[in-house]
């Protein structure tokens, strides 16, 4: 079973959100909800990061390249 | 002493003789005599032009003198081969007893027949379309070789060949020398236009020859010569004597020349003018290029900015879109309506939302922000 995507959490996420607003939920279970949404928006924080983080070294990566050609250059 | 007498004998001294004989002679003047100029000799040291008359039919010849000032105001000069009338006196050279001829004026025989006759064959043969402007030719910008037809040993001839060689050393020039004057030279002339048309790799042929009377230039207008150029199956470049001579074949031509040598210029491109042309064209083509090269760079240049880019603004979407979601997952949190200070009362595990769900004296959990309590129901109010 694969790791469900930043999507299909967020979407979760939202959906749940949107219940918890409706207001019709028990407590114990908007108690559970809520709890599940804190879950929810951490995992997708950290999947962020994760990807931020990647970003970041690509651009590197890029700047690398770029000076080698620059090199190759001159 | 003029002569003695010796019996029935009169006999006279050289010198007295020739004296006698010269008076006798400078009676006869203001005869005229027709014949072909030779044997001209003129220095300008020389106060007498010599010369000999000929008669072409049988070979007679004829000394004759004529003062040089005299015989240089005429215009154009006698040239050997012509053929002319000359009036004058008979004169004897008494030192040596020769008999030559005075001339004191010349006319020319049939030079208004020439020109006649030069002007009518002119009309006829523009009226055929020979030098119509439409039959011209260009010329071949790279000819492999280049056709000289010109005089024998004529001067123009070294000139012609170092131009054409200067300016482009990778052509042939095939001199071929022809006869250019007299009565044989239109024959000689086409003979010889043929066999260098025919020449391997002649793309091109100039016909050179140098500036003379308009008897000499006669034969470059002889119908032979004129329609040979005309129908020459290689364009050819006529350089035929001055600009206001004109000869028929000069019409004919594809190309007019003032001289040999401006004919060779028109024959052969310039080499060095040839390289400059291409470094030139080197030049604007590597320019092109670099400036595609550049244009393709800065649009790769752009690509790599946005994919550099793209991601990181993807994340800073999602980053907005989770942020606005936990602000309201925040304000949802059952914590949070806690602390407003309100709390939750369970009722064997259950949450109490109705006071008729319990009973007075039962034990109730109530859960506050921070932490809670264990009571007991005292009154129910329904």
């Amino acid at each position: 079973m694969s790791e469900p995507s930043f999507e299909e959490l967020q979407r979760e996420l939202d959906e749940l959100v949107a219940r918890l607003e409706r207001g019709d939920v028990p407590l114990d279970e908007a108690l559970a909800l809520w709890e599940r949404g804190r879950e929810l928006y951490r995992a997708c924080a950290e999947r962020l990061d994760r990807a931020e983080l990647r970003v970041e070294e690509l651009r590197l990566g890029e700047r690398h390249l770029e000076g080698d050609s620059a090199a190759q250059d001159g | 002493m003029e002569q003695l007498a010796l019996g029935e004998r009169r006999v006279y001294p050289v010198g007295a003789f020739n004296r006698r004989l010269a008076g006798y002679l400078a009676r006869v003047r203001d005869i005229w005599v027709e014949g072909e100029v030779s044997e001209l000799r003129r220095s300008p040291a020389w106060a007498t032009v010599f010369l000999t008359l000929k008669d072409p039919e049988t070979g007679a010849s004829l000394p004759a003198t004529m003062a040089r000032r005299s015989f240089d105001v005429l215009t154009p000069t006698p040239a050997e081969g012509e053929r002319v009338q000359a009036m004058g006196r008979l004169q004897l050279y008494e030192v040596r007893g020769e008999l030559s001829f005075r001339i004191t004026a010349v006319e020319r025989v049939g030079a208004g027949d020439h020109a006649q006759a030069l002007e009518r064959l002119r009309r006829a043969l523009a009226e055929e379309g020979l030098f119509a402007a439409e039959r011209k030719r260009r010329l071949p910008r790279f000819p492999r070789a280049v056709g000289l037809l010109t005089g024998v040993e004529a001067a123009a001839r070294g000139d012609v060949v170092a131009a054409i060689t200067t300016r482009y050393p990778a052509v042939r020039v095939v001199v071929a020398e022809t006869r250019v004057q007299g009565p044989t030279a239109p024959v000689s002339i086409v003979r010889t236009l043929s066999s260098l048309a025919t020449c391997d790799g002649v793309d091109v042929i100039i016909l050179a020859r140098g500036g003379g009377s308009f008897e000499d230039l006669l034969p470059f207008s002889d119908e032979r010569v004129v329609r040979a150029v005309a129908s020459c199956p290689v364009p050819i470049v006529s350089a035929v004597g001055h600009e206001q001579d004109e000869p028929l074949c000069d019409l004919a031509a594809d190309v007019r020349a003032a001289t040999p040598t401006a004919a060779a210029r028109l024959v052969v491109p310039d080499l060095d003018e040839l390289r400059a042309g291409l470094e030139r064209s080197r030049q604007r083509i590597s320019a092109a290029g670099g400036r595609v090269l550049e244009r393709d760079r800065a649009r790769l240049a752009r690509s790599r900015e946005q994919l550099v880019v793209a991601p990181g603004l993807l994340v800073e979407r999602r980053r907005a879109a989770l942020d606005r979601s936990g602000v309201r997952l925040q304000a949802l949190s059952p914590r949070a309506t806690l602390a407003r200070g309100y709390a939750i009362v369970r009722a064997g595990g259950a949450v109490v939302r109705d006071a008729r769900a319990v009973a007075v004296g039962e034990a109730i959990d109530v859960e506050l922000a921070s932490g809670g309590v264990e009571a007991r129901v005292e009154e129910v109010r329904p």
